[in-house]
């Protein structure tokens, strides 16, 4: 039961050295050039999505600067209160809690042997199950108030932290294991010194990946089941008709799932700074 | 104590240890029929360690070579409580080992997978202390101490091992495993995977380490000039199976030297028996 | 230079073993017999707590409802429809996304120009998330077949090219310097050389996408009203709590799916990759 450990090896090359004086012109010049290099097709594809759409009288696709005008009308800051924080509060609960079990979890199927063997199956068959499916249930048990969305949001993001944990754990190279048994740590002290952060690479990548699954049932539990939040907001847009709405709530959703995105990413980069230097070092 | 000997060859090696041992004390370490056997693919036994007898005196410097895939490691393990044996015992100061005792410390080849990676030098070397519930002060006080007695600066202890050069993450090892103070210190071929150079230089450094602090050191090498160089004693192990072929007393003055007492005939001439030990087939 | 002081600290007769070495004296608790018992158990306790009125016997159906419900829907022609239905989407879904995918992280990832400049913006799609398109995709094509294979396509396509992309480019440098020596080039250091070395990379993307799809899938029936698997859970949910044990039927037969599909894909992937990383020889330790 091979799991996505989504390594992204790093593309970029090791970073320059450390000079000390002040970089010549050339290279700042350089690092310019390659920003550039990097982000001429996003300008490129946005400003072709302005002039395509630009006299469109498509209901399905409005002109891009109708939207932008509306976009800034109704998010800042109506719609923002209505929608966007109730569901990045959910969003952050949901998460937060589901990263803290998958995380113990792990541990727990690391220490006690009995258990791991006897929930796997368990685990990897909710692992499987499409969350989503799981939402009509959770409206009957529990409504469609926040409860709802927080324990699905939790439910489903998890399955993939949980795995990735426990896979993680058990691949830990055995020769940090032996070291450990001889510099005398009890079995506690090896699973949180040793094991826990030898671990932490693979399992910030479930939490990568426990995040995308969290967006995905935040939007869709308000989707199905819901009277605010940004998902409700896109749908009721959607089936109003109202599409320079809905497609301000696509933009809006598709920058906070990138911003989310990039802070995860930034905060990875920063507690595991000891991953990423060993390995710049090592593609050096 | 009836130790094993493969050779008949009279004054080739004495089999008792040598060197410190106080009165009523004993070997530190006793080997009797150790013998360990592996599991390969369906059910198939090997048999890596046939059977191996000796003592280790206390305070002595022991080598152990042999043909590569002889066991050496093997053995090492057995001994240092990490894989227990398939036949015989091991005594620690007289009682049979169940783990890797408290005392006992162990150096592995590879250093680039044995230090912590996200962990800095000082935190690595004192997290044994800290085990031990070792004051804080204590604990730099110690760490310092050790990164300065294998030769590095204590700046070092802020740096992470995987930023340092092979024979730098080496010696930051055997630090980690010097702080907690072992009477008994395991090397497994530590330093195979290091240049020629660097070699040199720690085996200085575990030459002092063994002079000064009075420790008791088991020695794996491939390495026989190495092996001669360090050892009070050598244990040649034979083409696995393995048994103990002989054990060659290496009674060259102390402190050694890599110029001169490389250079003396004494030393040539050991090198040469043992040479001829493990080249000599089975 | 300082003195060290004595830190020995004996503990005699205890045994320090880590959590994964089986203690000696007992056999090992392993193998299919406990994961059976963990899933009997869980099973078991679902069934107890029916009975003990513990769930609310409105959301919860008992163990025996649901099995005829299972027997009901998987019996009848209806059943196999909608699992038919479900998985055409995914499957059109997934072939198509990761099709494409495939020819254009392999085009981008050997061209580094074409890389440095799309990279930044596959990688902002891949961050958006998907289920954002469903009211577009609804909108043009209303809730049919194609609007659920649209979807899923659009959502395995940005992760997997990047999997693709990252997984033409890290070809190990001895490799690479290997295959120069030897004088491969084109289009046999294509297939020989390049694409083997990525395979592990995009076989680990498509296992992923499979899920990823599977979950896009049931999103498209669900919300988007296509039809499958995913629709008649909304539609059953709908007709109140008679239909409770359809809904837990259908939940159970959509995991079915799941696992069928994941363990499908997980065979395929060890048998291509057979010479990757399954061929070590074992040495397991006698006690």
């Amino acid at each position: 039961m091979a799991l996505d450990v989504s390594s992204q090896p790093t593309l970029r090359s090791a970073p320059p050295p450390e000079t000390g004086r002040r970089a010549p012109a050339r290279m700042l010049l350089r690092q310019g050039g390659r920003l550039l290099g990097g982000v001429w097709l996003f300008a490129l594809m946005v400003a072709l999505w302005w002039l395509l759409t630009e006299h469109s009288t498509s209901p399905y696709f409005p002109p891009l600067h109708t939207i932008l005008n509306e976009l800034a009308k109704v998010w800042f800051f109506r719609a923002a209160q209505q929608d966007l924080v109730p569901s990045m509060e959910h969003l952050a609960i949901g998460f937060a809690v589901a990263g803290v079990i998958g995380i113990a979890g792990g541990a727990l199927f690391w220490r006690v042997r009995v258990a791991r063997e006897a929930l796997t199956p368990l685990v990897y068959f909710l692992y499987v199950l499409p969350a989503p499916v799981l939402l009509p249930s959770f409206i009957l048990l529990f409504g469609i108030g926040s409860f709802m969305k927080v324990a699905i949001i939790a439910f489903a993001a998890l399955w993939p932290t949980l795995l990735n944990a426990i896979d993680g754990m058990r691949s830990v190279d055995p020769l940090k294991l032996e070291t450990a048994r001889t510099l005398g740590l009890s079995p506690n002290r090896t699973l949180w010194s040793i094991v826990l952060p030898a671990a932490s690479p693979q399992i910030a990548a479930g939490l990568r990946n426990s995040l995308q699954v969290a967006i995905l049932l935040m939007v869709v539990s308000e989707m199905v089941a819901s009277t605010a939040g940004i998902g409700y907001f896109i749908l009721n847009a959607q089936q109003s008709f109202e599409s320079v709405d809905m497609w301000t709530g696509i933009i809006v959703l598709g920058v906070v799932g990138s911003i989310l995105n990039l802070i995860f990413v930034i905060v990875e980069r920063l507690v595991l700074r000891w991953y990423y230097g060993e390995r710049a070092l090592q593609q050096a | 104590m009836v130790l094993r000997r493969a050779s008949a060859a009279a004054g080739v090696a004495s089999t008792e240890p040598e060197g410190r041992r106080g009165p009523g004390e004993g070997p530190v370490l006793s080997v009797r029929d150790l013998g360990k056997d592996y599991l390969i693919g369906r059910g198939e036994r090997r048999v890596a360690v046939q059977e191996v007898s000796f003592d280790v005196g206390r305070g002595e410097f022991v080598c152990v070579v042999g043909p590569s895939g002889a066991g050496k490691t093997t053995v090492l393990r057995c001994l240092s409580g990490l894989t227990p044996p398939s036949r015989g015992e091991v005594l620690l100061d007289g009682v049979p080992i169940a783990r890797v005792a408290d005392h006992v410390g162990v150096v592995f080849q590879d250093y680039s997978r044995s230090l912590f990676p996200w962990m800095s030098v000082a935190a690595n070397i004192a997290l044994p202390l800290r085990v031990r519930k070792v004051p804080r002060e204590h604990q730099r006080k110690t760490v310092s101490a050790v990164l300065t007695q294998v030769g590095l600066d204590p700046d070092v202890g802020g740096r992470y091992p995987w930023q340092l050069s092979g024979g730098m993450q080496q010696r930051v090892a055997i630090a980690r495993a010097l702080a907690f103070e072992p009477e008994l210190l395991f090397m497994d071929e530590p330093f195979a995977s290091v240049d020629a150079q660097t070699r040199a230089e720690l085996e200085d450094v575990v030459q002092e380490i063994h002079d000064r602090l009075s420790v008791t050191v088991f020695f794996v090498t491939h390495d026989i000039d190495e092996a001669v160089y360090l050892a009070d004693r050598v244990i040649v192990l034979s083409r696995s199976p393995a048994v103990v072929r002989d054990i060659v007393n290496v009674p060259l003055p102390r402190p050694r030297n890599q110029l001169e007492t490389k250079g003396g005939p004494e030393f040539n001439e050991l090198r040469r028996r043992v040479f001829q030990l493990v080249a000599g087939g089975t | 230079m300082a003195t060290l002081t004595r830190l020995r600290r004996r503990v005699p007769g205890e045994v320090h073993r880590p959590p994964d070495t089986p203690s000696r004296p007992h056999r090992r608790l392993g193998g299919l017999g406990v994961k059976v018992l963990g899933l009997v158990c869980a099973v078991l306790v679902w069934e107890l707590l029916g009975v003990a009125g513990a769930l609310p016997a409105d959301s919860f159906p008992t163990l025996p409802e649901t099995a005829r419900a299972i027997g009901t829907e998987l019996g009848g022609s209806a059943g196999w429809r909608s699992i038919g239905q479900t998985l055409a989407g995914w499957a059109l879904g997934y072939g198509i996304g990761s099709a494409c995918a495939i020819a254009v992280g392999i085009a981008i990832g050997l061209n580094r120009f074409a890389f440095r400049s799309s990279i930044s913006v596959i990688e902002f799609m891949k961050t958006i998330p998907v289920v954002a398109i469903l009211p577009i995709a609804v909108l043009e094509f209303g809730g049919t077949l194609k609007m659920e294979y649209t979807l899923v396509a659009f959502g395995v396509f940005w992760p997997l090219t990047i999997q693709v992309v990252y997984g033409v480019r890290s070809m190990d440098p001895v490799v690479r310097d290997t295959a120069k020596a030897l004088g491969v080039r084109g289009a046999r250091r294509f297939g020989l050389i390049v694409l083997p070395s990525a395979a592990p990379f995009i076989a680990t993307g498509l296992r992923v996408a499979a899920a990823v799809a599977l979950v896009l899938t049931i999103i498209a029936e669900l919300i988007g009203g296509a039809a499958g698997l995913g629709r008649d859970i909304l539609v059953a949910e709908d007709s109140g709590t008679s239909a409770l044990p359809i809904v837990y039927a259908l939940i159970v037969i959509t995991g079915g799916v799941g696992i069928v599909l994941t363990t499908a894909m997980t065979q395929i992937e060890r048998r291509a990759l057979r010479w990757h990383e399954r061929f070590r020889p074992l040495e397991r330790e006698l006690a």
